[in-house]
């Protein structure tokens, strides 16, 4: 139903216009039912204008001489988006059609009235009304659905909020982190979880894309990241994982750009590996700065991903501080149009000496620098020094006093060379020993024991390699380069790790033994040789007893717990 | 020059007379404003090429849903094949930028770059 209003004060000249637009809606097929107001002046249309709302206007001769050009303004102001044709009506057609002019008006109605004219004009401005609240009614439901996908986006937003309570990125004083979404949802992930053994994982991940399909990428990949970090898996295993998962999961255009990296803070050794994100940047206290670059493919791209030679291994230094970032923080633009670019990050990286200072510096001259932000955005700043020191302060080695049983039991396992080739049999196994009475107070001991006794023997004893290489950082990379290409290529060999556990009293003592094929310690190693390394002197910080012998592969550790040990009693040794 | 091609279009292929080698050109920034383009290049043929040329001369940028829109195309037209030959498709031309975002997302391992 259309609704028309006519002003006009004169009473007969207001009724012949009313009923004149009766007639012809009346007898018009195509037009709708009509409702007619009247008014007596433009002041009085305007004010009852709210409570009527008439989809056309029509002065008539009387009004027309006191209309002002802002009447007409005010008019369609009132009416909003909504169409609002206003006509002309009067005697003499020249003068009309200047007074219409002259007021901005839509249309003129020149007497004496003709009813077909009345009737054309009527169609033409039914059919604008039709279009403006078809219109209207468009608009109004992309609002209305836009409003929905914003309190969705919102929702889900808090959903992940929530997913990544495992992580340790707010609670550790070692990272500062800053991720700033384009749009509401974050196609750029961080998460960060401590393992067992003091080894902190961190990853920074970006998705293709950004919002709602990016954000959704990142649940699966977190899920992972904190089911497999706590279990101790080693990086190229969650790597792998990570991959399969997530190719199995997203469409072949998207994928995953990530840097993992872990950090030991016993060896205080570094590994990283980056699939397409910009090179992280290692800023030593020298000023120095390594950047360690993208080596392999994203995540995602394809079914199996060969990581481990991707995987970079540095030593860690006092003062140093790891900055990741993802490409949005490269691709700010300037006004100008000029991106930040990744030089600029590296430059202000090293000239800001004060470590505290640093990453807030980023980020202050990237959005002074920048108009507008393109894609989500991410900085992420690991302090290493920080970092160790917590994990010092964090895990205590040596644990409270047990207040319930620990079980006697023992454990024999053998690894033949496919195992060690192929799988990370450490994880799986510790999770098997962790089953057992009382362990919750050694696993992290054992963790650390078992780790490296266990790498000791494949490293040194199966694979053959002599840890003096590690000496320089150049040597350091090129030892895990030779571990991974001999690793692979391993057709015979054993390892065998035996646990006994003996429970005494509230304490107790869990004697390791790892045994492996190779030809036993060689008499070189004794003082400053090649198992001396950072390996020993962790190794005896956390048990109470460690014998090697020269020419033999078989090492005996005995851990204690459930008494408080003084750490003046260095590891017993029996190299005789 | 930058809005030369502002309203032809930014994606145009080439199809070998004999049919088994299609070029696809693609002109400014290569990015999810052409997947529609981009796609309708090569999907729409009768008879699948063999191998397909990317020229990139005329690409001023190339984002990652450009390189999600690479790896499709590779999908569609060898996702069946176990091990697609790395000739199969070459990427031509980049510029410096644009050789750099290739080389960092290490796709080298997918397409033949020159």
């Amino acid at each position: 139903m259309l609704s028309l209003m006519v002003v006009e004060p004169a009473e007969s000249e207001a009724d012949l216009l009313a009923s004149m637009l009766r007639t012809v809606s009346e007898d018009s097929p195509h037009l709708p039912t009509m409702a007619i107001v009247s008014e007596r002046s433009m002041s009085a249309a305007l004010t009852t204008f709210a409570t009527s709302k008439p989809n056309l206007v029509l002065i008539g001769p009387g009004a027309a001489a006191d209309v002002v050009p802002s009447d007409l303004d005010r008019l369609r102001a009132l009416a909003g988006m909504e169409p609002i044709p206003t006509i002309l009506a009067g005697g003499d057609r020249d003068e009309l059609l200047d007074r219409a002019l002259a007021l901005g008006a839509d249309e003129t109605l020149a007497a004496p009235y003709d009813l077909r004219e009345v009737h054309l004009k009527l169609c033409a401005l039914a059919r604008l009304a039709r279009f403006g609240a078809s219109l209207l009614g468009q608009r109004d439901r992309i609002r209305q659905s836009h409003d929905g996908l914003l309190g969705e986006q919102a929702s889900v937003r808090r959903m992940f909020g929530n997913l990544s309570r495992e992580s340790c990125l707010n609670e550790s004083s070692a990272i500062r982190h800053h991720l700033s979404p384009q749009a509401l949802l974050n196609g750029d992930v961080a998460a960060a979880a401590w393992g067992p053994g003091g080894k902190l994982i961190m990853l920074l991940g970006d998705f293709t894309g950004h919002g709602l399909a990016a954000a959704v990428g990142t649940v699966p990949l977190t899920a992972a990241f904190y089911s497999m970090v706590p279990k101790g898996f080693a990086l190229p295993r969650i790597l792998q994982e990570l991959n399969s998962k997530l190719h199995r999961l997203l469409p072949a255009n998207m994928f995953c750009c990530v840097l993992l990296l872990e950090l030991d803070t016993h060896k205080r050794r570094l590994r990283i590996f980056n699939g397409g994100m910009p090179g992280a940047c290692l800023r030593r206290a020298s000023g120095r700065v390594r950047q360690f670059e993208s080596r392999q493919l994203p995540l995602g791209v394809l079914a199996e991903l060969d990581v481990a030679p991707a995987i970079v291994h540095v030593p860690v230094e006092k003062g140093d501080a790891l900055y990741l970032w993802s490409d949005g923080l490269a691709e700010l633009y300037s006004s100008g149009g000029e991106p930040f670019g990744q030089r600029r990050i590296v430059e202000v990286i090293t000239r800001i000496k004060e470590g505290q200072g640093r990453f807030d510096g980023v980020l202050d001259e990237a959005f002074r620098f920048a108009a507008c932000q393109a894609d989500d955005l991410s900085l992420v700043e690991l302090d290493l020094d920080r970092a160790v020191a917590e994990a010092t302060s964090r895990a205590p080695v040596r644990t409270r006093l047990p207040d319930y049983r620990v079980g006697e039991w023992s454990a024999r396992f053998t690894l033949g060379p496919g195992e060690l080739r192929d799988a990370d049999p450490l994880p799986p196994l510790l999770d098997v020993l962790a089953q057992a009475p009382g362990a919750a107070w050694f696993r992290d001991t054992l963790t650390i024991v078992l780790g490296e006794l266990f790498r000791n023997a494949l490293e040194h004893g199966v694979i053959g390699l002599d840890s003096s290489i590690k000496s320089s950082e150049q040597g350091f990379a090129e030892y895990y380069h030779e571990l991974h290409r001999r690793r692979r290529a391993l057709r015979e060999g054993w390892i065998q790790v035996a646990v006994k556990c003996h429970g005494r009293g509230s304490g107790g003592v869990l004697e390791v033994v790892v045994d492996d094929s190779g030809p036993g310690f060689p008499a070189s190693w004794s003082r400053s040789g090649s198992y001396a390394g950072r390996g020993l002197p962790l190794l005896r910080s956390v048990c109470r007893t460690l014998e090697l012998q020269y020419g033999s592969s078989r090492v005996r550790a005995l851990i204690d717990w459930g008494r408080p040990v003084d750490r003046g009693i260095q590891a017993a040794e029996n190299p005789a | 020059m930058a809005n030369l091609r502002s309203d032809t279009s930014r994606v145009t292929s080439e199809l070998s007379a004999c049919g088994s080698h299609l070029t696809i050109r693609v002109y400014g920034p290569f990015n999810f404003n052409l997947h529609r383009d981009f796609l309708d290049s090569y999907s729409s043929l009768p008879q699948p090429p063999t191998r397909f040329s990317i020229d990139l001369a005329e690409a001023t940028h190339l984002d990652s849903a450009a390189l999600g829109m690479l790896l499709l195309l590779r999908d569609h037209c060898f996702g069946a094949e176990v091990e697609v030959p790395s000739d199969a498709v070459t990427l031509l031309n980049a510029n410096e930028h644009v050789a750099t975002i290739l080389e960092v997302s290490n796709f080298d391992q997918l397409f033949d770059i020159r």
